[in-house]
């Protein structure tokens, strides 16, 4: 039974990186959400110089692998002013994550009927006070769930900042594999980490999506 | 169905001269890419008059009374509302809804809000009434389409003529001085299309000044005082009802009427 004792012994150094991934994830999800929010913004504006920086913006950050974007920004950021790696991995992050979230505001937004906003604008309700009390509300029953599902994706994309530096939960078992020399215990623990949360998310992913259903 | 104790219309014209139309609209042309649908189109509605616009499908009705409150843009021509000139600058555009409602075919209620919430919502946002000043007018609206008992449902617990009817009990909560209706029945289950024309005749008696598009002869005969026949995005006859639907001189408007009356 030797896993479970590896299992049980590497708990207090895995619970560690854990958190890091966690508030990685947190901060990622948030940033993402503001950022995929001015981006679809942008991508909505009538100004052509808005519209068009947000069709450049998408194309790239979608264009471009994670761990690259991660490299360039972690690089290219510590060379103007210095942050740690851990600020970085957080911005490269939002950034990668952003432009899904702005697709899937995007694709909230266009599944409200457009006879929802005529109305709305008939009342005499600015373009903001539609977006907000009419077209936002509707979208959340779309948004929220693949929100969910894009939160599950940064949870495991944010292996990656282990490649800068970052003392997150793969970058622990990295370090446990290293000094045990038994790789496939280590990883196959911190897999099971990864598994537990993501079977949390996914649970509570089900939760939202029911609750949407239910309000019709 | 509900007594007509509420006066919905306050903006019967004192001050403003009485001379002046509630609408006019002044050579109306409306293309889209390179189809015309209306072309060059005249008409006014005085204040307190029910018109109502009939045709055929495609003649471009249903345009026409949305470019009168700018939810299409005109290409050409303009409308003017009490003498005040439409323009689509975002501002004006929305100090002119405030006082035009609309009902829509589909009804467009908001789904995530109550009967009594989709009542409120402008009244709060937009007329920047209170809450309870809000919620008592709405109450007294609903009350008024026979819906006082409905307020607190959403609109996928109500049938299309009870969503009909707060559609319009919505856009009255806005003290409007013109009602638009854009086929308000076509999308009701045959036996729900009376309630919704009821509650659009007691608002006619009530000297509520509307245009309405529909196919209800009948609503348009008992209810009109001027009846607007469109075709191919013209104007081919207009007049009060008793001249347009029984004693048509156009070939294209005899045309049609006879179509309407095989159904």
């Amino acid at each position: 039974m030797e896993f479970i004792d590896a299992l049980v012994t590497s708990w207090p150094t895995l619970v560690k990186g854990l958190s890091v991934t966690l508030s990685l994830t947190a901060l990622t999800l948030t940033f993402s959400v503001i950022l995929g929010a001015i981006i679809v913004a942008l991508k909505m504006s009538k100004v052509k110089a808005f519209s068009a920086f947000a069709t450049a913006y998408l194309a790239i950050v979608r264009g471009v692998p994670l761990i690259a974007l991660l490299f360039v920004i972690y690089f290219g950021i510590v060379s103007i002013v210095k942050v740690d790696a851990f600020t970085a991995a957080a911005i490269g992050l939002s950034v990668h994550s952003s432009a899904y979230v702005a697709e899937i505001f995007r694709s909230g937004i266009s599944s409200v009927h457009n006879g929802q906003i005529e109305a709305s604008r008939s009342l005499g309700m600015t373009r903001v006070a539609t977006m907000s009390r009419v077209v936002a509300p509707q979208a959340l029953r779309v948004v929220v769930p693949a929100l969910v599902n894009q939160a599950i994706i940064s949870l495991k994309d944010s292996a990656v900042a282990s490649f800068i530096t970052v003392d997150e939960l793969f970058m622990s078992a990295q370090r446990l594999s290293a000094a045990t020399f038994q790789p496939l215990t280590y990883y196959a623990i911190v897999s099971i980490y990864y598994l537990a949360i993501v079977g949390a998310m996914t649970y509570l992913s089900g939760r939202v999506e029911r609750y949407f259903a239910k309000r019709g | 169905m509900t007594s007509a104790t509420t006066p919905v219309n306050p903006a019967t014209p004192t001050g403003s001269t009485p001379t002046l139309p509630r609408v006019s609209i002044q050579g109306a042309v409306k293309k889209f890419g390179d189809t015309t649908v209306l072309d060059g189109i005249d008409l006014q509605v005085k204040a307190g008059e029910v018109a109502v616009l009939i045709g055929p499908s495609g003649a471009g009705k249903s345009t026409l009374l949305r470019c009168i409150n700018g939810l299409e843009r005109l290409t050409a021509g303009s409308v003017d509302i009490d003498g005040v000139r439409l323009e689509y600058r975002e501002s004006s555009l929305n100090r002119m809804r405030e006082h035009v409602g609309m009902v829509f075919q589909s009804f467009n209620l908001f789904p995530h809000l109550t009967a009594l919430e989709n009542i409120t919502m402008a009244q709060i946002s937009v007329s920047k009434r209170s809450k309870v000043e809000a919620r008592d007018r709405a109450a007294t609206l609903l009350a008024r389409v026979g819906l006082a008992d409905k307020a607190g449902s959403y609109p996928s617990a109500l049938s299309g003529g009870q969503q009909q009817r707060v559609a319009i009990a919505r856009a009255l909560a806005m003290t409007p001085k013109l009602m638009l209706f854009d086929e308000p029945t076509s999308a009701l289950d045959p036996e729900l299309v009376g309630e919704v024309l009821q509650v659009m005749r007691e608002l006619a008696d009530e000297g509520m000044t509307m245009v309405v598009v529909t196919h209800e002869m009948r609503f348009a005969r008992q209810v009109a005082d001027h009846v607007v026949l469109l075709a191919d995005g013209g104007i081919v006859e207009e007049g009060p009802p008793e001249k347009v639907l029984d004693a048509p001189e156009s070939a294209r408007a005899r045309t049609f009427l006879n179509q309407i009356a095989d159904d």
